[in-house]
């Protein structure tokens, strides 16, 4: 629920109270105020009839004995302290033949020894009567409030909101990576100066890190890179030299090593990166191409190891990744299920890749795994532990997958091991496994 | 070949001095951009090397500089740092390759010979070792007038033993030849092993001589003074 329309159904809670209570003053104030204006009316009246009959005379018919009647009463029934008062209640009006809410107004008067008691009525309007009147004004009221208010909540809300909004976008379109700090717009309400101020420092010391850190991870790679560069140089000069054959044996594991070094620490590199978010992409990229491109170029090794391999690559697929990474995707995936490819016994070993617009399924034959598949995904984590590989293949393809809110998926099916990447929120890499249209995986369902 | 060494680690750029002086180019080595650029105001060089990260700024600034005034020279870079942005950046200024650190001397070599053969050939790009014929182009390998049925990874292996003739090449700097990096699982020499095998058999099988040999626990070496039995 928006804030605007909380704001506003809070003020229709409060005003309905409000109004109720008005109301009610409103009625009663009528009421109190109408029988008071006809009380002082009788009082004069009263007043003057008293007059009249203090001057003597005959004044029956006078328009002010209309509704008066006067007696002359004992002194002891005269009420003590008081002159005047008034009673309201029903009573009959003759004129208009119906019961009527009724004022009468009694007062009491001392004129030559006598004590008189004068007593003036009128009708008015009753209070039941006023009511929906008062009830219909309130309506209108409250109508013309509502108008109101739901049309300057929203303009309102809108103009004080709006600094919120400017700042919303802002931190909505951050990148750790952009170069300039963010610019949050300035305003004078106090919480979002606030709520800029940490925004601006949180932001600010995220991009800070996030620049230490690469720079850290660029220095990592320039600085160690020189090096085994060099020794890697010199060891393919000392190689030339004239060398003996156990001498030859140390180079060339200290070749080895060095590889391992350099391959391991360029991947880890590469990870970093991938985990700061280097690589995004602009462009989709026709992984369908890619991966027709990547097969051809392991096609060699797939001969050599005599795989056979099933194909089924659907046209023109796109996907939302960057070349490199769809590249290096690939790369893994295919070198992967080459390298680790166990023939079963009798049999050949083989490869199936399917690309379809939802995901990638590549399966190879191989040994039943020692560890959970999942494990496999870990840096380092080898199935074969003997293996020359470095373990570190797999963790990428994952990273890969996780930055381009790909699904991933391995398991270990009736004799291959399969893997299956999804490349839709709605598809994922479980349920691609599943999916029928994936021909070349039917028979490898549990 | 004159050659330009443009790298402020003094190891490094000897180790590539001396590399590439056995095969009888001109190396001189600078530290600095202001270096290369003296260097550069004085003498023409067919190749340069350029390291990316200097101690007096970024490589790629004098890469600018080079294309505008010595358009003939071939522009290698060497770069620690393995961001594409530099490699598409270095690219698009004009470099004509590119290649990361730590690299395999051979490599740097086989390099330096194929941007060379793209530039200053004039397309006929021929590469020729006694009775073998490389055309680059094509991607046909003759020997004598017969062709030899290579597959892509073995013509390039062929080319890369050629342009590294009496050279010992370690399967380490052949794998990553032939597969680049990032190849995590080809470390696996079985298949450096394999590849050589086959490429030495049709040498052989269509009259070549198998100059190619096995160097004890390191490698292989194209043997130019080996003569046809």
């Amino acid at each position: 629920m928006k804030l605007t329309t909380k704001f506003t159904l809070w003020y229709f809670g409060i005003m309905m109270v409000v109004l109720l209570i008005g109301g009610a003053i409103v009625y009663y104030e009528i009421q109190w105020k109408i029988s008071r204006v006809e009380v002082v009316r009788h009082e004069r009246l009263n007043d003057i009839i008293a007059g009249q009959i203090r001057q003597g005379g005959d004044f029956t018919g006078h328009p002010t004995r209309k509704r008066a009647t006067i007696a002359v009463i004992p002194a002891d029934s005269v009420p003590k302290g008081i002159q005047t008062f008034y009673t309201r209640g029903r009573g009959w009006n003759p004129e208009f033949q119906a019961s009527e809410f009724r004022l009468v107004v009694t007062s009491f008067y001392v004129i030559g020894g006598l004590h008189y008691r004068i007593t003036t009525y009128s009708f008015i309007p009753s209070f039941y009567q006023l009511l929906p009147g008062v009830v219909d004004s309130f309506k209108w009221i409250f109508l013309v409030l509502l108008i109101v208010v739901v049309i300057s909540g929203g303009l309102i809300s809108k103009y004080n909101l709006a600094p919120f909004k400017r700042t919303m976008r802002v931190i909505q379109s951050f990148d750790l990576k952009q170069k300039e700090p963010i610019h949050l717009p300035v305003t004078r309400t106090e919480e979002f100066q606030e709520l800029n101020v940490f925004l601006k420092k949180m932001t600010d010391k995220a991009q800070e890190e996030y620049r230490s850190l690469k720079e850290f991870t660029e220095n990592a790679s320039h600085e160690l890179q020189t090096p085994t560069a060099i020794i890697r140089g010199k060891l393919d000069l000392l190689m030339e030299s004239d060398i003996r054959d156990e001498q030859a044996i140390l180079i060339a594991e200290m070749q080895n090593a060095l590889d391992r070094l350099s391959r391991i620490h360029s991947s880890l590199t590469l990870l970093t990166k991938l985990e700061n978010q280097e690589y995004t992409a602009n462009v989709s990229v026709s992984i369908s191409r890619l991966a027709k491109e990547t097969i051809t170029a392991f096609e060699e090794l797939i001969q050599m190891k005599e795989l056979s391999l099933l194909t089924d690559i659907e046209e023109k697929v796109n996907i939302p990744l960057h070349a490199s990474l769809a590249d290096l995707l690939l790369q893994n995936l295919v070198s992967n299920a080459i390298r680790h490819n166990i023939p079963p016994a009798g049999g050949k070993g083989e490869i199936r890749f399917t690309v379809r617009r939802e995901g990638l399924i590549i399966a190879n034959t191989g040994k039943e795994p020692s560890i959970p598949t999942v494990e496999l995904f870990e840096r380092f984590k080898k199935g074969n532990p003997g293996s020359d590989s470095i373990g570190i293949g797999l963790a990428i393809v994952r990273q890969i997958c996780d930055l381009s809110n790909f699904t991933i998926e391995y398991k270990y099916l009736s004799g291959f091991h399969v893997l299956a990447i999804g490349f839709l929120e709605k598809c994922p890499a479980s349920k691609l496994l599943q999916n029928l249209s994936v021909p070349l995986h039917l028979t490898l369902r549990p | 070949m004159k050659v330009l060494i443009i790298e402020d680690n003094q190891e490094l750029a000897r180790n590539i001095h001396d590399f590439l002086a056995r095969e009888g180019y001109i190396c001189e080595s600078c530290e600095t951009i202001e270096e290369a650029k003296e260097k550069l105001s004085l003498f023409q060089y067919d190749c340069i090397l350029l390291d990316i990260g200097l101690p007096d700024g970024n490589g790629i600034s004098l890469l600018n500089l080079i294309r505008a005034d010595f358009k003939e020279s071939n522009v290698l870079i060497i770069s620690a740092k393995n961001a594409l942005d530099d490699k598409i950046i270095g690219l698009e200024k004009g470099a004509d390759d590119y290649i990361t650190k730590p690299f395999h001397l051979a490599e740097l070599h086989a390099r330096i010979r194929a941007v060379y053969r793209r530039k200053n050939l004039g397309g006929a790009n021929i590469v020729e070792f006694n009775e073998i014929t490389l055309n680059t182009d094509t991607f046909e390998a003759k020997v004598g007038e017969a062709l030899l049925d290579t597959t892509p990874k073995e013509f390039d292996l062929l080319l890369y033993f050629i342009v590294n003739k009496n050279r010992v090449l370690s399967r380490q700097a052949i794998a990553a030849h032939l597969w680049g990096d990032y190849t995590d699982n080809l470390a696996n020499f079985d298949f450096v092993y394999q590849h050589v095998k086959n490429l030495r058999r049709k040498i052989s099988s269509a009259g070549g001589t198998d100059y190619i040999s096995t160097v004890y626990g390191l490698g292989y070496k194209f043997n130019s003074h080996k003569q046809a039995e």
